[in-house]
């Protein structure tokens, strides 16, 4: 296995199982080479992942369960990718999802062959990439900012920020904003005032 | 009270189980509510009143208070109450305002002693579903206490058209079996209301030239938007119609439809619907804004939406930016001193802006020493007109106070009402009727100049997207792309944006020099404002005039009516413009005489003639005029007490409220001016509102008379235990299936649920299911499943806002931390589709922001995190008891300690979201700089994001603890907005 990794560290390996599985033809951002392997698909040193389309759930139920416990131990991250390919979905995927928990896997739905290529591609892809873009870094850009945090009012909308902002010249003098001034803003009705103010010169913990 | 209003009590009150009412809207509900409860006597149990929008419940308070004030007489349960003092109430026999929230949870913890409830008001009651937390309520409340009534109401009749028999659905999920239909068309209401009718005088103004372009224009535009999407065969063709487009609800059809399938379509299908919706509002604000802020908002939309939107691309929409433009501000050429047409039905002050004598200046306006802006500013003309009935409604008062004071009832307040449809335009009149339109429009004028160079100054957006609008269809071969450019002014060449931005600093320059050097020059603008002629169709009809018609035939009795009783003046089109020319001819030679007249002097000047306005000189004395906004809702008729009502913007609640009145004080005078536009989509769609709900009743009198209600309905049949028995020998039948024979415990499932999640629909489809609800406040987790699983559930949009946020990664992160298997629940709804997008959408590479890299990166950092995919509620319902059935049933005291940091003696033990400002504080950690690890010192330091904006920066370095983060804070703050000068 490990002879397999060194020989092609930025391939994914497939496993000769999966030969034919039309899948492989959207695997295009990364390369493929067809191996010997336990697992469906050798991600990285740790991570791999098993194929399930629910339709072929439906005639071979066990076939799941039979394929995680071959994985053994091995991996640390153990992905069940699911192709949503059936209509009448709540009763397969309530198995899979029971098969996938209590059996150390995550699962992962796709409702497209690209779709599950493209889980594919990025695991291998960010295999080694921080966690910064989930975890609320954001763009620098000021209306990026700007338009993000007065969002966070709803039915706050793009077009109100820039009349806002406009309005007002920065932030600051839009959250101290009269009522009155916050009204007089065309497109910015009554409820979206009051939102506005609310949430403006409401105290943080309304306990008294 | 009136008396139908009895009539609809005492029906009510029969059946001693409740019922559910619905009545068309502007009866007065409030009124109707409070008469209610004024029967309620302590002695039969509290009344819990549920889900009152609160300008609802303050009207049923004013108007409780209204006879006889009896403060004791009702409360609000909050969450600031503690449990004891909560029971005290609910044990107090009086009337409780109280939310679902709070009340579903002391349901489930048994802190409601049931028996002493006498029943529940569900007010608002078309906003229900068989999922919402009131359905919840209901159920719990018939198996606990089935002698309590509940009866629901609503006044939104319309609402109850979505959906497959909505109004049979929530009579069975609220267990009820009378519906009472209350219609205006009803009997008993129409001959009441029609007994006594006030006396009405509908004007119809005549929109400018220019006004009635831009309504064509933007009509032609929706219909071509309309054709396009019924071409897409992806919604239902009936339903497309110009006229359903008017309304907000068609937003709501559209979506239904599209909902289903919304993955499938195509970025052009979304962009029509969305398209639709700033085409609706367009139409509304042409009525509703000054021709300045008007053109402000539309450009307003150019930059924001630029390159997304369709609709600003096709030709008619071109046209809807020239005529604003023009009914604002012209261009001309020094030398020629023509104008370029059109413009001849325009009132038109033309004046240069150009300094010739200020050549020194260095400005950038030197450069372009041709152009001149030549302001319009045309007036609404409601607004001349709206004066004019002020005047006469003065003369006749002085009439009558000459003839002898005696013929003035002592209940004759003499308060005028002006109703217009929102705060803003109240604001504007009144500063209208104070200072003359010429100061409005001026200012309006000089507000839109500055923030012109705000707009301006904007980063215009990627240019580098030019594949997109490439028109279609109708829409098609008209467009005149160069989008690149298009973003600003495609119709404004550069020079007359250099004049504007010209403009803009000199009026800048002058607000910061703030003295003014130049005294006044007032002049003369001769008798433009006349005498009070009217220049309008003056109706006054007797009796029930048109617009309280006997509801069912609304278009007949228009026209009939309009055609037998013209009373007044109709003054030709053609005299009208004759003056209109006079005006523009008088404007012309005065612009000669002071054609050299600098920029700032010409803007000063004007600014001091507004003061002195023609029309407020030879004006006549005004009556003193309350204002009042419809949006506010607030009902105030009885409040005020007018005589006169004026109603500017017209709106079919407030026409019945009007009518309630009268019906309520048959002595009184009251006579009411309507001010429409005529042939503007202001009539159509108030007539159609009318039909739309009449339309809407006889589907319910129809559905009605086929309703098929189960007998059990009043609760009897369905004990609390019958249904556990029910549930749990059907679990125990999955158990033995599923796991070989394993013995099971006789124990109902338990699930433990945070507060916080009460707002959402899963806690009661779990109940449904027959698993034990223990509402808590927990740390950490959505839902604990088992001391060992623990889920955080989130809806698609919560799914990729927590993940922008960051919020997701952190609340994984403490899943992980303490529980052995922490679980995401990612629910789909069930009306939408159940996928992220469609094959076409993934794209060719792998990009940072796409919601399968984001899941991916989650699943490579958190490799034990478990994911459920769920269909629907119901299905996660379904899994919920699929995970439980091997597992132990969770602790809810340990539950409740996990993640709360008590080792500091912080314990916060009561982190509910009701005590919180959420939108407040989810703004607050949006902002640059505050972190999860800095945001609840900055809420302790501060009362108010209001504050936060004043904080010096040192200050919040204390708090946040870092000058960085503080200075990232401040600066932020006090960015300025992007511009120009």
């Amino acid at each position: 296995l490990s002879s397999h990794y060194c020989q092609s560290r930025n391939a994914i390996l497939v496993s000769h199982r999966q030969k034919g599985n039309p899948l492989l033809k959207h695997i295009r951002n990364v390369r493929w080479n067809l191996v010997d392997i336990v697992c469906d698909y050798l991600l990285g040193q740790n991570s791999c992942a098993l194929y399930l389309s629910l339709r072929y759930h439906l005639l071979h139920p066990d076939y799941l369960y039979y394929r995680i416990r071959e994985l053994q131990k091995n991996f640390k991250l153990r992905v069940v990718l699911c192709h949503v390919d059936v209509e009448d979905v709540v009763k397969p995927l309530l198995e899979v999802t029971r098969t996938a928990l209590f059996h150390d896997c995550t699962l992962l739905c796709g409702w497209s062959l690209e779709e599950c290529g493209r889980y594919l591609e990025t695991i291998k892809v960010y295999e080694n990439k921080p966690a910064d873009i989930i975890q609320g870094q954001m763009d620098t850009d000021y209306m990026y900012l700007l338009n993000h945090a007065l969002t966070a009012v709803r039915r706050v909308n793009k077009t109100d920020v820039v009349t806002l902002g406009s309005t007002f010249g920065s932030l600051a003098n839009i959250m101290d904003a009269s009522m009155e001034d916050l009204a007089r803003c065309p497109g910015i009705g009554e409820r979206k005032v009051k939102r506005l103010y609310d949430t403006f010169h409401d105290p943080f913990k309304r306990v008294t | 009270m009136v008396e139908f209003h009895e009539q609809i009590i005492s029906d009510l009150i029969e059946d001693p189980n409740g019922g559910l009412v619905i009545l068309s809207s502007g009866l007065c509900l409030h009124k109707l509510i409070s008469s209610l409860l004024q029967l309620h006597s302590p002695s039969q149990g509290s009344l819990l009143i549920l889900s009152s929008s609160p300008p609802l419940k303050s009207s049923i308070l004013r108007s409780l208070q209204n006879p006889n004030p009896n403060p004791n007489f009702h409360s609000e349960i909050t969450s600031d109450l503690s449990a004891t003092q909560r029971l005290s109430l609910y044990t107090s026999g009086g009337v409780l305002f109280i939310t679902a929230r709070i009340l579903i949870v002391d349901l489930l913890t048994s802190r409601l002693p049931t028996t002493s409830l006498s029943g529940l008001l569900i007010l608002n009651s078309h906003s229900l579903t068989e999922t919402s937390t009131e359905a919840f309520i209901a159920r719990l409340l018939r198996t606990l206490n089935p002698k309590a009534y509940i009866r629901a109401f609503s006044d939104k009749p319309v609402s109850f058209l979505s959906g497959f028999a909505k109004a049979e659905r929530l009579l069975k999920c609220l267990y009820l079996r009378k519906l009472h239909l209350w219609p205006r068309f009803q009997v008993y209401v129409s001959q009441e209301l029609e007994k006594n009718p006030p006396e009405v005088v509908d004007i119809r103004v005549p929109m400018t030239a220019m006004m009635k372009g831009i309504q064509t224009a933007i009509i032609e535009v929706m219909d071509a938007c309309l054709k396009e999407m019924r071409k897409t065969n992806k919604v239902d063709v009936e339903d497309l119609t110009v006229e359903k487009g008017l309304f907000k609800s068609f937003d709501e059809i559209v979506r239904r439809q599209l909902d289903p399938i919304w993955h499938t379509l195509g970025k052009k299908t979304k962009q029509l619907v969305s398209d639709l919706r700033t085409l609706r509002k367009l139409l509304d604000y042409l009525i509703r804004y000054d021709a300045v802020s008007y053109l402000k908002y539309l450009e307003t939309l150019r930059v924001s939406e630029s390159f997304r939107s369709v609709w600003i691309f096709a030709e008619s929409s071109h046209k809807i930016f020239e005529y604003a433009k023009k009914r604002v501000y012209q261009v001309g050429r020094v030398d020629g001193g023509k104008l370029d047409g059109q413009n001849k039905n325009v009132m038109i002050k033309k004046r240069k802006l150009k300094d010739k004598n200020k050549k020194e200046d260095s400005l950038p306006t030197t450069t372009n020493g041709q152009v001149v802006l030549q302001e319009v500013l045309e007036e609404a003309p409601k607004w001349k007109v709206l004066h004019e009935v002020l005047e006469e409604i003065e003369e006749e008062r002085q009439k009558q106070a000459s003839l002898g004071e005696q013929f003035l009832d002592e209940d004759d307040s003499g308060i005028v009402l002006v109703a217009c449809k929102d705060e803003r335009s109240c604001m504007q009149l009144e500063d209208f009727i104070a200072n003359g339109p010429k100061k409005v429009m001026q200012d309006e004028w000089e507000k839109y100049l500055l923030s012109k160079v705000e707009l301006q100054a904007l980063p215009k957006r990627k240019k580098n997207k030019p594949k997109d609008p490439k028109g279609f269809g109708v829409l098609d071969g008209v467009v005149h792309i160069a989008p690149a450019q298009t973003t600003e002014h495609s119709s404004a060449s550069k020079p007359e944006h250099d004049a504007l931005l010209a403009a803009a600093k000199e009026i800048r320059k002058l607000a910061k020099k703030g003295d003014l050097e130049d005294g006044p020059q007032p002049q003369v603008v001769g008798g433009e404002h006349g005498k009070g002629r009217r220049k309008w169709k003056l109706q006054k009809t007797a009796a029930s005039a048109d617009i309280f018609l006997k509801e069912d035939d609304v278009n007949e009795n228009m026209v009939t009516k309009s055609d037998e009783s013209i009373v007044s003046v109709s003054v030709s089109e053609n005299e009208i413009q004759k003056t209109e020319i006079e005006q523009a001819v008088n404007g012309g030679l005065h612009k000669d005489a002071h054609g050299s007249s600098s920029i700032n002097r010409a803007v000063l000047r004007k600014h001091n003639e507004g003061v002195e306005s023609t029309l407020m000189e030879n004006a006549k004395p005004v009556p003193p005029v309350h204002f009042y906004a419809l949006e506010s809702d607030q009902h105030i008729l009885d409040l005020m007490n007018p005589t006169v009502v004026i109603v500017y913007h017209a709106d079919m609640t407030f026409v019945r409220e009007i009518e309630i009145y009268k019906a309520e004080n048959p002595s009184k005078k009251l006579k009411v001016y309507f001010l429409f536009y005529e042939d503007s989509t202001e009539v159509q769609k108030f007539e159609a509102s009318i039909r739309r709900e009449n339309g809407a009743f006889e589907t319910l009198i129809r559905q009605k008379s086929l309703m098929m209600l189960p007998v059990d309905q009043d609760g009897h049949g369905l004990g609390l235990n019958s249904s556990v028995e029910l549930q749990a020998t059907s679990s125990q039948n999955l158990v033995t299936r599923k796991a070989g024979g394993r013995k099971e415990t006789e124990k109902e499932m338990q699930v433990i649920v945070d507060m916080r999640e009460f707002m959402s629909s899963l806690p009661n489809v779990l109940h449904q299911k027959g698993m034990r609800v223990i509402p808590v406040t927990l740390e950490v987790g959505d839902y604990i499943l088992s001391p060992s699983i623990c889920v955080e559930r989130k809806s698609i949009q919560d799914l990729f806002l927590s993940f922008t946020s960051g919020r997701l990664y952190h609340q994984v992160e403490t899943m992980s931390r303490y529980y052995r298997i922490p679980v995401l629940l990612i629910e789909f709804s069930q009306e939408k589709s159940f996928s992220f997008q469609s094959a076409s959408e993934i794209g060719d590479d792998v990009t940072p922001n796409s919601i399968i890299s984001k899941l991916s990166l989650l699943a490579l950092h958190f490799p034990r995190l478990r994911i459920i995919w769920s269909r629907s509620l119901h299905a996660t319902a379904e899994i919920f008891a699929s995970l439980k059935s091997n597992q132990d049933e969770p602790d809810e005291a340990k539950a409740i300690r996990v993640g709360v940091p008590s080792e500091e003696g912080v314990v916060e033990n009561d982190v509910r979201a009701e005590n919180y400002n959420t939108s407040a504080v989810e703004f607050l950690r949006r902002l640059p700089g505050v972190t999860d690890s800095n945001y609840r010192a900055l809420m302790d330091g501060c009362n108010s994001l209001a504050e936060l904006a004043l904080l010096p920066i040192e200050r919040l370095a204390e708090l946040m603890g870092g000058q960085k983060t503080a200075r990232t804070l401040r600066d932020f703050l006090d960015a300025k907005y992007p511009t120009v000068l």
